[in-house]
């Protein structure tokens, strides 16, 4: 079409720096999981954008398998992030120096 | 409506949702903004004519894992949760680092002109992106990496059930 | 290309319209008269007691878990189901039941583990 590659990988760019942002600002550990998946999503843009200007669909491919990977990580964090809060009933990123003594 | 204009819309509501995600205080509206911004890219997608993309998008990551995250903020106790956003070194740090990182990437983009091929057939891209298409490549070529993902996804479970559960006392 | 999808684009804006119409109407247009009686949580006549904001069980939790878990995998079946029959004219049909009866099989023994587990158990 007529939308240039540049401009989807220009937005992909910045939905990641906020992704990033998002990371390292927040301390609610289940925002910070939230930001990583926007990161995943910025990337997934950027991999559909040139995927389709190449005419090659293997890079939509890979962004169904990052969907999945997604999925999975989102599962484990956040049983992770219960499993926490079980011991240390807070959600809060700076209680979770577990390996600090 | 021309798809330059679709996309800006697309664009800016998606920028607008990211950045409403990350200022909201709670996290049950942040996780909506997520679902705002999730949805924009399921658009972007249609608008790059990959449709079965677009719906699996919604599919997953708006129907599932906001489903999950949203289960999660209601699971904790939400009297537990950080109310005051701490405004500490991290934030001067991290925007360091992020300008730092956008500048690196907007260079990366300006200077990749000759990233393209010079020809790109309109023929092959059109059809890209359909249900078939994505059949006959994900069956053949990527075969593999399939069953990778459900070993991945057996993994997940296997991992999820374990720390989740209640460990019950003997 | 787009065209085709503008029946899509109007649902959406006739489902999101509606909703914030009736949301808006409610708000502005109804009369509102709040007093401490009205304003009270409806518990059939008794004072309420408590908090509203209870923590669920974890049960819950894993069931969403496989329920993610499931929907990836319908994902990937999605194209399977829709494509067999082309495979199968073109001749690769049980190549292509070779490479996803493994994936539905690995997938299988993720939820026989729940189960052994009791994280379906909703009973204990």
């Amino acid at each position: 079409m007529e939308i240039p590659v540049d401009w989807y990988l220009a937005l992909s760019a910045i939905l990641f720096l906020l992704g990033v942002i998002g990371v390292l600002f927040r301390r609610n550990v289940i925002i910070i999981l939230m930001s990583i998946e926007l990161m995943l999503n910025a990337v997934n843009i950027s991999l559909v954008a040139l995927s389709q200007a190449t005419g090659d669909v293997s890079g939509q491919i890979l962004v169904f398998f990052v969907m999945s990977v997604a999925a999975a990580e989102a599962a484990v964090g956040l049983a992770i992030v219960i499993a926490i809060f079980r011991n240390k009933l807070s959600v809060d990123v700076n209680d979770f120096n577990l390996f600090k003594h | 409506m021309t798809p330059q204009f679709l996309f800006f819309c697309l664009a800016i509501v998606a920028i607008t949702a990211a950045l409403g995600m990350l200022i909201a205080r709670s996290p049950v509206s942040s996780a909506l903004w997520l679902i705002l911004n999730l949805f924009c890219v399921a658009g972007l997608y249609l608008t790059m004519n990959a449709q079965f993309l677009a719906v699996v998008q919604v599919l997953v990551y708006a129907g599932a894992i906001m489903v999950l995250f949203l289960f999660v903020i209601m699971l904790l106790n939400v009297a537990a949760l950080p109310s005051v956003r701490d405004i500490d070194w991290r934030l001067g740090v991290g925007f360091v680092l992020g300008v730092a990182l956008l500048a690196q990437l907007s260079y990366a983009i300006a200077s990749s002109t000759d990233l393209m091929p010079a020809e790109v057939s309109l023929e092959s891209t059109v059809a890209t992106g359909s249900v078939e298409v994505v059949a006959k490549e994900l069956f053949t070529r990527f075969a593999m990496p399939l069953e990778m993902i459900g070993v991945l996804l057996l993994a997940a479970t296997i991992g999820a059930v374990l720390l989740a559960r209640r460990v019950s006392p003997k | 290309m787009l065209q085709t999808f503008f029946p899509l684009f109007l649902q959406l804006l006739m489902a999101g319209g509606l909703a914030l119409t009736l949301l808006l109407g409610a708000k502005y247009l109804g009369p509102k008269r709040p007093n401490l009686i009205k304003r009270q949580v409806y518990e059939s006549g008794m004072d309420p007691v408590g908090s509203a904001h209870q923590r669920y069980s974890v049960k819950f939790y894993l069931v969403a878990m496989i329920f993610i878990v499931f929907d990836v995998e319908v994902v990937f079946l999605y194209p399977w189901a829709v494509t067999f029959k082309d495979f199968i004219a073109a001749g690769s049909g049980l190549g292509v039941l070779a490479v996803i009866l493994p994936f539905i099989a690995i997938l299988a023994i993720g939820l026989l583990y729940d189960i052994k587990k009791g994280g379906l158990d909703f009973d204990s």
